[in-house]
Parts: structure tokens; C-alpha cells; sequence
């Protein structure tokens, strides 16, 4: 059954799931179209939010708690990864003036 | 009522989204993605996560975001404006997203749910309680290892960021 | 010990020997080679004389190499008296002419000093695993491995670039005779389906009828194919023993051979490794016995080469290779009596051309030694009153070779003549009769002219050492030996004379049959006629070479001159016919079929290698979003195909 018993009212959980869907679109828009590294990760993160909306969703519907500790987890690992990206950026700063991540190409071939 | 709180929690979060992704300072999409983590906790509260619902506001507006602020405030502001252009790139962005949320689109269409588990507890659906209990009996061994993760994590980043006599 | 490990100790003790030379990389002390070298030829002559005298005969197997269906290859040794014949002469002269090489090969430095000597052992084993193999399969390996000692020795000092040219002349002569070796092997094997001497013997015995001695009508043909295999095996066959005796036509590598040191010459282009092809009729006697035709091509090879061989003899001013051309004469001669059925006479004249060639060329060895290298005959003179010990030898040895009373060779040769003039109801015998008693004649006016030039008359003046002295001991010994037994080797077979002894007939009888048919008292007589013309000719060539009373030929023919010091032009032939378009054809190969296909593949994959890898390398723009791209492109691209799998 797809629709949700949410404080009295019916919601369909698709429209959730369809919410999830956009904002992973736009974060993909950003990862692709941002040229300022910062911006590129904060995209990623945007994305991971819209996995978690996702998780959450499902465990709701499921009524299973998997889906929660799941999302929990995603949460941790996206903090270690933004910690990490953070620090080879800062690192990367320190060396040069990165405005444009284009700037960044010496893998090129 | 909950119909009307959802839509308006939507609406902050794709706006939220949107104005990520379009800002030209970085300091602006990181205070876009706050209003799109709130909203989104929102949301969460409303699908009887509470603990998910606080650990997002708490954790990830509240700590990671933080972070970001930090750097950003170290880089500075953007002086340069960008220069290069890579062909293509932004057409196939386009075109790969648009198809993205079609797909995505196409597959709630004819998505087929799975009948909820039986036997949940559901007085303690979303509490801290089950959450605890998930954790530490089930999901033990990836809880353990998810710690490890942040500690090599943080170790990593204490490494990269240390005092460099030369440049490496 | 029994036969058959005696037999395995004489063909394996050379061989061993050369393994131990070889073995530590020719680093072992000279003494050691000096012992060993021509030690293991002593024993393995000793060992045969064990078989001699134990008047041995067996097959023997030891263990078998290939079994697959109907073809059947064991290793096995056959002794009966042929194989025992052979290997007295392959050990016993061996032995003499490896001893006498310790003295020659003086000057060598150690390892190739024991290089020699193991190519020496290796020969003698190959010679041997030739005579005393039991089948097709090892008399063919044995021929090879004897063709590839030749090979190795011939072009021994391999730094002189005309010694190698030689040694492939002769490797490539020798392997066209290989090449009919085995097809005719073939031919045998398909009609008769086995490889072994006794079981394909004892086919053809079956299946044919041969009347007794003195009726020579042909054999009857009732065996399993009709003789026409039978005919194309033994030319097959004779192709091999052609060019191994070095025959017309495949003859022209045997004057090159001389390249080698000249106890090779000795050994292997004097004595034994020539005289396989006389072995090789001999051995397949039964086959020859029914396949007339090629039997009779024998015997004209064998007449024609004698004669051929003997004018150009006439003409040639390097010692050694007028005993070259000398030896291609005589082993005509053995051709020619094989060729009529004379087998035992044959092979009495293979063990006397032993003695009395083996002998020739070891006293003109010592004559080079003496002269510090030197060949040219022009340059000797007068060394008979300086080297006597040396003179008198190679004078025995060139009166043996014209056929003078009572040396070994007048019994030899004329029991050979005698067997043709003789043989009843055969044109062809008479006809090579007289070939053979023209070349007698023509033998005695070269062998004398050699000697006169070389021994008689004055010093020459571009002489290269004023007094020459005698060789050592070491060489001297096996000469005078050989000496000896020219003198007195003839009386075992008297046959010639029409009385007397006939051992080495009376021995081959169990191996090739008995003598078919009586001397008459003509050929005796005329026999006697033809070595006294011949020894007045060798006494007549004084007067052209020495004392110069009658004008030269080259004056007189200058045409025939020509042809004769050109060899009749034979190289020039080959060479126009063979050499060149295998030269051209060769080239175009290196040219349009290596450089192109070959390199070209293999260069070819390297390069589309890395064009793929540069083409590929594209994808690689350094650019991050790029790289983002393809991955949601991906993405898009799965999750299509998964939505499509789902529908369906």
C-alpha cells in the first residue's frame, strides 16, 4: 500500500519518494554544472540528503526500522567524507589558488 | 494538516536546492543547504523518525554544515570569475538530468510496494529505544565499523592539515 | 661378457668418451684428452676384436624407441660378420689415425685440442651406430649424426671462412642423400610394414625365389608389392650412398673437404665415413639382388665416377686433393663391384683403400707438418733423400693404390676387375671392365706423378723449408703401421691370382653370400698385363714432372687442361642451377614474405597496441566534470536497462 496513516491525514508516498528524486536531480546539477569545488561538495551532500529522505520514506512504509539505522549510517559516513574532502581541499588551497576546479586537470591522458 | 505541513516543507527544500546549485558564493549555498536540511528534518519528523529528525538538525546542520562554514571562511570570498568552458558540458548535464528524473519519474509510476513487516513494535516505531536496540544487537558489526570509519577519518584529516616544512 | 653388452661397449665407449671431453666445456687438462681421445677408439677396437674372435652373431634389442601400431622401432644391434668387418675397420684404422692426430693437433690450444678429439670420438660413434644398427630408423639416425660430424670437423678452424663454406657444401650434399635415405626407408617401411633388417629380410626372402650361384637369371617377383617398390627404394636408397661416397652426381663436396685437418681427411674422407655407401649396398644386398635396375645404376655410378675422378686427378697441384680425387676414383671401384654382386670383392677393396688412403694421407700429413703448412706440390721436390722414413711410406702406399704385386691393392682391385671380366652372361660387367682397367691405367700416371713431384728430382725453389725434418714419433708409429699391413694385408685374399687363401670372402659369406661366380684364368692374366702398364706409367710420369724431356699437356690441350682443372665445370653448374635460384628465392622470402608479413605482424601489433592506447587515452581530459558526467551518464544508461528488463 502506498499510501501513509501520517497524523490523521492519508499521504501517498510517492509524492515523497518523487520529492527525493528532484532533489537528488538538483544536486546532480550541481556536481556536474559548479565549477567552485566547495560548491561541488555541498552538492554531494544534497545528494546524500535526498538518499536519506528516501530510506526514511521506505522505512515508514515498510515499518521497519532498517531503514532509519541505514540513513543513520549514511549520515555518519557522509560526515567522515565531507571531513576528509574538506582537508585535501584545505591542503590543495594551501598550495595554489583554486577558484575553478578545471584548473585542477594534470591527470590529464 | 499534515498534507499542508508536507507541501510547505517540500517547497523550502526544492527551493533550498535550487539555491545551492545557483549561488555564485559558496558561503550562500552553504546556508541553502541548511534551510534544505531543516526542511528535510522536517519531513523526517513527520514520518516518525524523531531520532533521525533530531540527529539531522543536531549532526548534520549543526556540525558538518559548520565545517563548511569554517573552510569557506577560509578560502574568502570568489575573486576570480571563471574562465574556461568545457564544451558540452553543460548540454549533457541537461540532457542527463532531465532523463534522470524521467526515469525516476517512470519508476514511481509503476513501483509495486512491498506489504508492510508484521510484528513491529509500532508504539516504539522511530524512538530512541528501538533506534538503541537496531544498534547494538543487529546492526552491531556495522556500527563498529562505521566508528572506525570516523576515526580513520579523523585521523586523516588531522594528518592532511598538519604543518608542512615543505610543500608535499 | 656376453655379445650383446660387448656390442653395446664398442658402440658406446667413444661415445663416452666424447661426453667426458665435452662434458666440463674442453677445460680438462691436455693429458687427459691425450689419454681418453684416442684411448676409448683402442678399447672400443679391443672390444671388437673380442667380437671377432668370439665369432659373434646376433640381433640384439635393448629396448624400444617407438612403438605406435604397426610401426614398430627398437634400438637394436645387429653383429653378424658385415657389421663385425666394419667395425674392425672403423676402430682399428680409427684408432691409428686418432692416435696419429695427438702428434698433428699439437699446435692447438687446449680446448679446441679436446674439442677435436670429441668430434673425432663423436664421429666414431656415428660411424658405428651406422654399420652395427639393427633397423632403417638408427642406420638413418647414425647417417645424419655421421654427416654431422664430417660438418663439425671439416670446418674445425671455423675462423677460416673457406673451411666453413666447405663444411655447408658438404652438410648440404650430404643432406640431399639424407632426403632419399628416408624417403627410401619409406617406401620400405610402406610395403613391407617394418623397420627391422631381419623381419623386412626375411619378407623379401619369402616372397621371392632366386635361382642358386651360376644361373644369373632374374629373381622371381612373388612378394606382397611387385618389384617396382622394391626398384624405387633401392634408388632411394642409392640417392643416400651417392652422396655419402661422394659420387657423381653429388660429388663436388669431397675436394672441398679438404679444408679439414688432415687427420680428418684421413679418417672420414679416406677410410670409413665415403665407404658407408659401399656399406649401405652391401647391407641391403637382398633388396639389390631383385631390384636390377637400380643395382645396375650402381654399378655405373660407380664405373663412371672412378674414371671421371682419375682425369681430374691429373690436373690437381694440392697434395691432398688429388688423394681426394684419388679416393672418389676408388670408391667408384667399390661401387662397381657391389654394382655386379661382387659384394666380397667390394669389401675387400673398402678394407685394402683403408689401409693403403689412411696411409696416404697420414704420410702426407707429415709431409705438410714437415713443409710448415704447405700444400702446393710445385713447392716439395726432392724430399725423398730428406724425409726417407716418410718417402718409403707414401711410396708403399701409392704402389698399393696403382695395384702393384704384392701389396694389398693389386689384390684388391683385381680381384675386382677379375669379377668382371668374369661374370658370365653380364654386358654391363664387361663394359665397366673396361672403364675400370682405363681408369687403372690413368690411376698409375697420376699417384706416379704426385710422387715424383713431391719426393723425386731437386728441391723446388719456393720450397718453404730448406730441411724439413721427420715427424715424431706419435705420428710416425701409426704410418709405418699402415705401412705394414699394405704390405702384407693382401695375402688373406689371394683370390685374384686364382689360388691361395679367401678369409675376408669366406668371412662375408654369412652376411652377403657366397662368391657367385669363378675367376677366369683370362682376367688373371690380363690382370697382370694391366698393373704392369700401370706402374710404367707411373714410372712414364717422371719424364713429364721431373726430368721435363716430354712437352706438358697444358701446352699441347689446353682446352682439355681447362675442363679438367675446372672439374668438368660441375661447381659452376651446381652453382647456376641450384645455388642461385635458392639464393634469389631466399631473398625475395626475406623480402616480401619476412619483412612485410612476419615483422610486419609483430611490429604491427605493437603499434595498434599503442594507437589504442592513445585513442583511449582521450577519454582521460584531466577535467573532473568529465568524469561526472560519464558516470551519470552510466547510471542513466543502467537504470534504462534495467526499467526495460522489468517491462519485458
Amino acid at each position: 500500500m502506498s499510501t501513509l496513516e501520517i497524523g490523521g491525514s492519508q499521504l501517498d508516498a510517492a509524492w515523497f519518494l518523487l520529492l527525493g528524486g528532484v532533489l537528488f536531480a538538483i544536486g546532480t546539477v550541481g556536481v556536474l554544472v559548479r565549477r567552485n569545488p566547495l560548491v561541488i561538495l555541498i552538492s554531494i551532500e544534497l545528494m546524500l540528503n535526498a538518499v536519506n529522505l528516501t530510506l526514511i520514506v521506505f522505512s515508514r512504509q515498510l515499518q521497519n526500522m532498517e531503514g532509519q539505522l541505514f540513513a543513520l549510517m549514511s549520515m555518519t559516513v557522509a560526515a567522515a567524507e565531507a571531513v576528509v574532502g574538506l582537508a585535501i581541499l584545505v591542503d590543495i588551497f594551501h598550495v595554489r589558488d583554486v577558484e575553478d576546479i578545471d584548473e585542477l586537470s594534470e591527470m590529464k591522458g | 494538516m499534515a498534507i499542508v505541513i508536507f507541501f510547505i516543507a517540500a517547497a523550502m527544500a526544492v527551493a533550498g536546492a535550487v539555491g545551492v546549485v545557483s549561488f555564485r558564493e559558496p558561503i550562500r549555498s552553504v546556508l541553502s543547504l541548511v534551510v534544505v536540511m531543516l526542511a528535510l528534518s522536517i519531513l523526517f519528523l513527520l514520518l516518525s523518525a524523531q531520532f533521525v529528525f533530531v540527529v539531522q538538525i543536531i549532526v548534520y546542520a549543526g556540525a558538518v554544515m559548520v565545517l563548511f562554514l569554517f573552510v569557506i571562511a577560509l578560502f574568502g570570498p570568489t575573486r576570480r570569475l571563471a574562465k574556461t568552458q568545457l564544451r558540452f558540458q553543460s548540454w549533457l548535464s541537461a540532457l542527463f538530468v532531465l532523463a534522470l528524473l524521467g526515469l525516476i519519474y517512470s519508476m514511481l509510476q509503476g513501483i509495486q510496494y512491498r506489504q508492510p513487516d508484521k510484528g513491529t513494535d509500532l508504539s516504539a516505531f522511530g524512538t530512541v529505544q528501538s533506534i538503541a536496540v537496531g544498534l547494538f544487537t543487529t546492526y552491531l558489526y556495522p556500527f563498529e565499523l562505521t566508528s572506525i570509519l570516523l576515526l580513520v577519518a579523523a585521523i586523516g584529516a588531522i594528518y592532511l592539515s598538519r604543518k608542512k616544512i615543505d610543500d608535499l | 661378457m656376453s655379445t650383446s653388452q660387448l656390442a653395446l661397449a664398442v658402440l658406446l665407449l667413444p661415445a663416452a668418451g666424447a661426453i667426458l671431453l665435452a662434458g666440463r666445456g674442453w677445460r680438462l687438462p691436455r693429458i687427459v684428452t691425450v689419454i681418453v681421445g684416442p684411448g676409448v677408439v683402442w678399447a672400443s677396437f679391443a672390444a671388437t676384436l673380442m667380437l671377432f674372435f668370439g665369432q659373434a652373431k646376433g640381433d640384439f634389442t635393448y629396448w624400444t624407441w617407438i612403438k605406435s601400431g604397426t610401426f614398430d622401432v627398437p634400438f637394436n644391434l645387429l653383429v653378424d660378420n658385415l657389421s663385425i668387418f666394419m667395425c674392425l675397420v672403423i676402430t682399428g684404422v680409427g684408432a691409428l689415425i686418432v692416435t696419429y692426430s695427438v702428434g698433428y693437433m699439437e699446435h692447438e690450444d687446449d680446448p679446441s685440442y679436446a674439442r677435436f678429439f670429441t668430434y673425432m670420438d663423436v664421429f666414431i660413434f656415428s660411424m658405428l651406430l651406422l654399420v652395427l644398427a639393427g633397423n632403417f630408423v638408427f642406420l638413418i639416425v647414425g647417417w645424419a649424426l655421421v654427416g654431422l660430424s664430417s660438418y663439425l670437423l671439416i670446418g674445425f678452424w671455423y675462423q677460416r671462412r673457406s673451411a666453413v663454406l666447405a663444411a655447408r657444401k658438404a652438410f648440404v650434399m650430404n643432406v640431399i642423400g639424407d632426403v632419399g635415405m628416408i624417403l627410401g626407408a619409406f617406401v620400405i617401411f610402406v610395403t613391407y610394414h617394418a623397420v627391422t633388417y631381419g623381419a623386412v629380410f626375411a619378407q623379401l626372402k619369402s616372397g621371392t625365389f632366386c635361382p642358386p650361384p651360376g644361373q644369373l637369371t632374374q629373381c622371381l617377383h612373388i612378394v606382397g608389392g611387385d618389384s617396382s617398390s622394391l626398384e624405387l627404394a633401392a634408388f632411394l636408397l642409392l640417392v643416400g650412398a651417392v652422396a655419402k661416397s661422394a659420387q657423381l652426381p653429388l660429388h663436388t663436396w669431397l675436394p672441398d673437404a679438404m679444408e679439414g685437418p688432415t687427420p680428418v681427411s684421413a679418417l672420414i674422407h679416406a677410410a670409413t665415413m665415403v665407404t658407408a655407401g659401399v656399406y649401405l649396398i652391401g647391407r641391403m644386398h637382398p633388396i639389390y639382388d631383385i631390384a636390377t635396375y637400380a643395382h645396375n645404376t650402381v654399378a655405373i655410378v660407380g664405373a663412371v665416377t672412378a674414371l671421371f675422378a682419375a682425369t681430374i686427378a691429373i690436373v690437381q697441384t694440392d697434395i691432398k686433393r688429388v688423394l681426394a680425387y684419388s679416393t672418389m676414383s676408388q670408391i667408384g671401384y667399390m661401387f662397381l663391384a657391389v654394382g655386379i654382386g661382387a659384394y666380397a670383392a667390394g669389401f675387400f677393396h673398402l678394407l685394402a683403400h683403408a689401409f693403403f688412403k689412411a696411409l696416404l694421407f697420414m704420410a702426407a700429413g707429415n709431409v705438410i707438418h714437415a713443409m710448415h703448412d704447405e700444400q702446393d706440390m710445385r713447392k716439395f721436390g726432392g724430399l725423398f733423400r730428406q724425409l726417407p722414413r716418410t718417402s718409403w711410406s707414401f711410396l708403399i702406399g701409392s704402389l698399393a693404390l696403382v695395384g702393384v704385386i704384392p701389396l694389398v691393392g693389386f689384390f684388391s682391385k683385381e680381384q675386382i676387375l677379375g669379377a668382371a671380366f668374369s661374370k658370365p652372361d653380364d654386358s654391363l660387367a664387361l663394359a665397366v671392365w673396361v672403364v675400370g682397367v682405363v681408369t687403372a691405367l690413368i690411376t698409375g700416371f697420376y699417384t706416379g706423378r704426385m710422387w715424383w713431384m713431391a719426393f723425386g728430382g731437386k728441391p723446388s725453389p719456393e720450397r718453404p723449408v730448406a730441411v724439413p725434418h721427420e715427424a715424431r714419433l706419435v705420428m710416425m708409429v701409426p704410418v709405418l703401421i699402415l705401412a705394414a699391413l699394405s704390405v702384407v694385408g693382401g695375402f688373406i685374399q689371394t683370390r685374384a691370382l686364382g689360388i691361395g687363401p679367401s678369409q675376408v670372402s669366406d668371412f662375408l659369406a654369412s652376411a652377403v653370400g657366397p662368391v657367385r661366380w669363378e675367376e677366369n684364368a683370362g682376367a688373371i692374366v690380363i690382370g697382370l698385363a694391366t698393373m704392369v702398364l700401370a706402374a710404367l706409367l707411373f714410372l712414364a710420369a717422371y719424364r713429364w714432372y721431373v726430368a721435363r724431356t716430354w712437352t706438358p699437356w697444358s701446352s699441347r690441350l689446353p682446352w682439355a687442361q681447362r675442363l679438367l682443372e675446372r672439374k668438368y665445370y660441375f661447381d659452376e653448374i651446381y652453382d647456376a642451377a641450384f645455388v642461385r635460384p635458392m639464393d634469389g628465392l631466399a631473398d625475395v622470402g626475406l623480402r616480401d614474405i619476412e619483412k612485410p608479413v612476419f615483422d610486419g605482424a609483430v611490429v604491427g601489433t605493437g603499434r595498434a597496441a599503442v594507437a589504442g592506447a592513445s585513442s583511449l587515452s582521450l577519454t582521460q581530459s584531466g577535467y573532473f566534470r568529465n568524469y561526472v558526467l560519464v558516470f551519470v551518464g552510466g547510471a542513466v544508461v543502467a537504470a534504462v536497462l534495467l526499467l526495460i528488463r522489468a517491462s519485458s
